[in-house]
């Protein structure tokens, strides 16, 4: 891994985006010799699944799986890994892709930070950690999290009080307040988008009421609570504490709804609700646990046995749509539910102490903005191809992921794989044809 | 070319670092892993680490948070080179995972990988005893003592190289096969693409529009199968099977027999095979919903089979000779079964899995007839609509939008499909009835002229090659990948790659990824000169062997240990020979051999003498007492 990067570098392949996506890739191109470059605007590569909790179908620990892979990358002679630094535009003449990079200011110079945090544990000022969906808090000078990659220290400007204890501490002289963002273009015969997803906001639905507890939470924050080294080591509610002794998931709260923009089908929320609702039954075997929905969407392979288990496990599944979410006193919330599971009864109201809204997947990046790429309607980035899933509007820029509309890990890592081979495929054939080329005119 | 049967044996070259003198004592490095919590929360890690400082040899023993991370790799390859140590081993979760990710480590420090352990207190100690920790801790340091007491007897060792045939062969000329033969074809790798029936396509073959490009499935087809026909790196066998497969990675010996008479059957050699076979319909049981019964029943393939039989212009759709006016679609035919409602089928096993597609067909099709025959009613009768992929919620949208009418029922009780009674028969001979959850439960009984079987996907018939290349099949009989999110395309058996539905359902998008995915791998593996493999396979020691050949009758896998002629002080003898592409280190041999002349590497039984011993040895601070041994 090399963080000094300029201009005069090559890659064959330029991969946007460090999540599992772009990282599987990234490996199956390294291992064909090919050269590749994967920038990542978050600090740390392993996007969304290293913040993950267990996964599903498996239930392996999500660091278990996504840390290997990170590792690999980090490792792997022919690739190359920029982080904090965004893709913001790209330009394609003659087949040669030219590709406009922010490096933003971290404050740090990586080339000589050993990681050793020491400027972490001097720092005094401390904000709501973003890693752990701000549950905990983080210093303003510090690694990302244990097992981010690469283990730099990263200073938030935003929060830093300017005081420069880190730099008085600092054992190598690595801390550089006067960084300047720096952009930078790379050329690349070829492009992966791998640039994933983010979620709708948890108050996209007003009637849902998020805005009003912070007992409503993203299930993002859920797996963190639910994650063996997360926040708080165990489940508490954020709001006082407390144990949570009666859990609801209202799924698709943030999607197939055309009155929110998101008519689509988020995919994953049937799987990692019925996740969450199996780990908590394992973490809090006193509560109950209840998921709102409207169909349970098991259909990958294993999945449909992953939900029977889980009713056999004595977690309530209602059908019904929630139409409104109440805050209560003592932080409980009331949930007013349309079923149809109950002739007699089919407006209810249910008082639960911790409420997970699963929130709807949307692009994490535009690049039809600013790139030759096309998004469709939905907003991922189009695939128009009848035969390569993977291929965008732009010849020699393919796309991986949930950058190409949501999907789980298996499918993504699927994906990656088929992206990784047109683009090998693509440079093969680009490649050859300018031999052949030379021999027609040489 | 190389032969399938030559000789590769494992090299013992020296070691990467300098040898240091032969009596100066071991210098092992021990790291624990917390992972997160899955360990320390229930085995007392820190007192594991001092517990196990006190072991002969040991001169480091640290906990990490994740010793799989990078700065986890990172301490350990550091210790190698700062305190000069020449063992290390990791006590963290199951080798499965992360014992590569170790070696990679020990590797990096500058040592043989081989002079690495990995120890499994996750799974085996923490998992297995959640609720015992003093159990778990104390089996936890038997773990590692064993483990020290192993790597007091291991000498380095190097990965088998053996030749790789830059050939692929691909089984089933499907939409998977042919999209992984023609990625693996222009990234310049040869590919012999081989198709059991007629036509290239697969079940896609007459499908007519597909959602949700709504192209015509012909185009797809076509497109590739173009692409296969004319590149000069792809030769297509069809109407053949593959008769026989044998070898390993790099080095499979194909038999193919083509049906046309007077071919003779092909023998060839490939480095992977890619398992593109795809998946059968499901076909109902007689009399499952009055299928077979009653001519109104038919299943999906049938039902899209008499759609494109019917002209554009028609006004009317027609089955049989008579007008239909009104059609039920069931949800969920021969798919997500359960055990004590549905009847399990003559081989006894229930289809519980979803078969991804169907839900989607059902809603496109039924939109279909609402456009085609504006007049026919149309009703849908599902458990969950399942329209999850990019694209497919619109059909469902757009249904409710066209007037299909909906019914929910609960799995447990699946619709019954009946003859109306005589009053209500012209209303629809056929009715469909069920507790409408949708209504509170209500049942409801509707007449209709036409059922519609929305029958899913079933594993395909290819137990001969199942067999021959002992691949594994998971509960729902589709072909079984290592781990579906660290090697998803890849079976136990190295070398052979799955794509497609041979491995579960799948829709077309997913289908083709799969076999991008498959050909990616396959093209790694080729872009190395050889294949490299663990090296532990079994070795002869000559001068013990006496050619009683008892290790060869108990050998489970064929030609990987044969009896050859050599000379032994100009006598003419027989002895075991190991063939360490086949050898997969079973130690099955090594059981029966009267000598002790065989012995499988990395794995010798002097070496599990010494597990046993470190185990069972006094620990300071620790007694050995017969109940800590039972926990074994
Ligand atoms: C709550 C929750 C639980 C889940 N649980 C599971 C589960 O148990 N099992 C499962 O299979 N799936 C699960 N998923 C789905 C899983 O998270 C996704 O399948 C997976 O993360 C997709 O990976 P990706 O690489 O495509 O995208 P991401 O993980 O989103 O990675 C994309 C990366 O690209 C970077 N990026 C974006 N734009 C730019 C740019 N312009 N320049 C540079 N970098 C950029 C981002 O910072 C990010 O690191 C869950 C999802 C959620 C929300
Ligand atoms: C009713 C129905 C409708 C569908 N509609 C859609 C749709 O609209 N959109 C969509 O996205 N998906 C749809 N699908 C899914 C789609 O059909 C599959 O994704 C696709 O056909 C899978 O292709 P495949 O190559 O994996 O398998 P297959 O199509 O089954 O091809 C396998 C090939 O392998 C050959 N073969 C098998 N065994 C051997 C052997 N031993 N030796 C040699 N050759 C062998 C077979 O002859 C066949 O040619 C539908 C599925 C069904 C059941």
């Amino acid at each position: 891994m090399n963080t000094q990067i300029n201009s005069d570098y090559v890659p064959d392949v330029l991969v946007i985006g460090g999540g599992i996506a772009g990282l599987q890739s990234a490996l199956d191109l390294a291992d064909q010799d090919l050269r590749v470059l994967v920038v990542e605007r978050n600090s740390s590569i392993g996007g969304r699944m290293i913040g993950l909790s267990k996964v599903f179908p498996t239930l392996d620990c999500a660091s278990c799986i996504t840390t290997p892979k990170m590792s690999a990358a980090a490792h792997h002679p022919n690739i190359q890994i920029l982080t904090n630094t965004e893709v913001q535009a790209m330009e394609t003449r003659n087949g040669i892709h030219s590709v406009r990079l922010l490096q933003k200011p971290t404050y740090v110079n990586f080339d000589k930070c050993i990681g050793c945090r020491l400027c972490e544990y001097a720092c005094d000022t401390e904000y709501p950690d973003p890693f752990e969906e701000g549950l905990g808090s983080v210093r303003a000078i510090a690694v990302p999290f244990t097992n981010a990659i690469p283990q730099k220290a990263v200073l938030d400007a935003e929060h830093c009080a300017t005081c420069g204890v880190c730099a008085r501490v600092c054992p190598t002289d690595a801390i550089e307040f006067d960084q300047q963002p720096r952009t930078l273009t790379i050329h690349t015969d070829s492009v992966i988008v791998a640039s994933g997803f983010n979620l709708n906001a948890v108050t996209v639905k007003p009637q849902y009421n998020a805005a009003r507890s912070s007992n409503i939470i993203p299930p993002t924050m859920m797996e963190r609570l639910l994650a063996p080294h997360g926040p708080y080591g165990r489940v508490l509610r954020p709001s006082d504490g407390k144990i949570p002794s009666s859990v609801a998931f209202v799924q698709c709260a943030g999607s197939r709804d055309e009155s929110i923009g998101v008519p689509y089908c988020s995919r994953v929320c049937c799987m990692y609700a019925i996740k969450q609702a199996m780990l908590l039954s394992g973490a809090l075997p006193l509560a109950d646990i209840t998921i709102y929905y409207m169909d349970i969407r098991a259909f990958g392979k294993g999945y449909e046995q992953f939900f029977q288990n889980a009713r056999a496990m004595g977690i309530n599944f209602v059908r019904g749509k929630v139409a409104r979410v109440d805050p209560i006193e003592d932080g409980d919330l009331r949930l007013h539910v349309e079923t149809t599971d109950d002739a007699e009864n089919p407006l209810q109201e249910h008082r639960h102490d911790l409420v997970v809204l699963a929130q709807g997947m949307i692009p994490a990046w535009n690049p039809a903005a600013t790139t030759p790429v096309a998004c469709a309607s939905d907003g991922f980035v189009a695939t128009p191809s009848l035969t390569d899933p993977t291929a965008t509007s732009a010849p020699g820029i393919f796309v991986a992921g949930a950058a190409a509309g949501p999907k789980d890990i298996v499918d993504t890592i699927a994906e990656a794989g088929a992206a990784a081979m047109q683009v090998s495929r693509y440079l093969h054939e680009k490649r050859a044809a300018v031999l052949v080329g030379q021999a027609v005119h040489g | 070319m190389s032969e399938h049967n030559q000789q590769v044996q494992p090299q013992k070259n020296k070691p990467m670092q300098n040898e240091r003198a032969a009596d100066a004592p071991l210098r092992i490095g021990v790291y624990i892993c917390r992972c997160g919590g899955n360990i320390s929360d229930v085995v007392d890690v820190d007192r594991v680490a001092e517990t196990v400082k006190l072991l002969p040899d040991v001169v480091t023993a640290k906990v990490h948070t994740f010793a799989c991370s990078d700065p986890g790799q990172q301490t350990i390859t550091n210790d190698i080179l700062e305190q000069n140590l020449d063992r290390v081993v990791v006590a963290s979760c199951t080798p499965f995972l992360h014992e590569q990710t170790f070696r990679g480590a020990v590797s990096r420090g500058g040592l043989n990988p081989y002079l690495y352990e990995h120890v499994n207190i996750r799974e085996q100690a923490s998992w297995a005893h959640k609720h015992d920790p003093e159990g778990a801790t104390i089996k936890a340091i038997r773990m590692i003592a064993a483990a020290v007491g192993k790597l007091h007897h291991v000498e380095p060792l190097e990965q088998i190289k053996l030749p790789n045939h830059r050939r692929a062969l691909v089984v089933g000329g499907g939409i998977a096969g042919m999209k992984a033969a023609s990625e693996l074809a222009g990234r310049g790798i040869k590919v012999l693409l081989v198709e059991s029936s007629q036509r290239l396509g697969g079940q896609l073959n007459d499908r007519g529009r597909v959602y949700p490009t709504e192209r015509d499935a012909k185009e797809l087809v076509e497109e590739l199968a173009r692409r296969v026909r004319t590149h000069s790196n792809i030769e297509i066998l069809m109407q053949s099977n593959v008769t026989a497969v044998s070898g390993f990675i790099g080095n499979f010996k194909v038999a193919i027999r083509t049906e046309a008479a007077g071919i003779p059957v092909t023998e060839t050699t490939v480095g992977a095979i890619i398992m593109a076979t795809g998946f059968r319909p499901y076909v109902p049981q007689d009399g499952e919903f009055l299928y077979r019964t009653e001519p109104g029943v038919v299943t999906m393939p049938e039902f899209l089979q008499l759609l494109r039989s019917t002209p554009d212009a028609a006004r009317k759709l027609t089955w049989n000779g008579r007008v239909i006016r009104n059609i039920a679609f069931l949800h969920c035919v021969g798919s997500r079964q359960l055990d004590g409602v549905h009847e399990p089928p003559p081989n006894g096993r229930l289809n519980t899995y979803c078969s991804r597609t169907c839900c989607t067909t059902i809603l496109q099709q039924a939109l279909e007839v609402r456009h085609r025959f504006p007049s026919v009613g149309v009703f849908d009768f599902y458990r969950d609509i399942r329209t999850y992929g990019r694209g497919e919620e619109n059909y469902y949208s757009a249904a409710s939008r066209a007037g299909v009418t909906f019914f929910r029922y609960n799995g447990e009780e699946p619709p019954r499909v009946e003859l109306t009674p005589r009053a209500r028969a012209k209303e629809g001979v056929l009715s469909v009835t069920l507790n409408d959850t949708l209504t509170w439960g209500t049942e409801l009984s509707v007449p209709v002229d036409m059922v519609v079987l929305g029958t899913g996907m079933m594993p395909g018939e290819i137990a001969d090659l199942i067999e021959q290349m002992k691949l594994a099949t998971g509960e729902d009989g589709f072909l079984q990948e290592v781990h579906p999110k660290l090697r998803p395309v890849e079976v136990s058996v190295n070398g052979i790659l799955l794509a497609g539905t041979a491995q579960g359902p799948m829709n077309i998008q997913e289908t083709l990824a799969a076999a991008g995915a498959a050909a990616v791998k396959a093209a790694a593996m080729f872009a190395r000169e050889d294949v490299e493999l663990n090296p532990y396979v079994a070795e002869v020691d000559l001068s013990r062997c006496c050619g009683e050949a008892l290790c060869v009758t108990q050998c489970d896998y064929e030609g990987a240990l044969q009896m050859v002629s050599m000379e032994v002080e100009g006598a003419t003898v027989e002895r075991a020979q190991v063939n360490a592409g086949l050898c997969v280190g079973c130690g099955a041999c090594v059981a029966v051999c009267p000598n002790r002349a065989i012995d499988v590497n990395g794995w010798r039984l002097d070496q599990f003498e010494a597990m046993v011993d470190g185990i069972a040895a006094a620990i300071p601070g620790q007694e050995c007492t017969p109940e800590l041994v039972n926990i074994h």
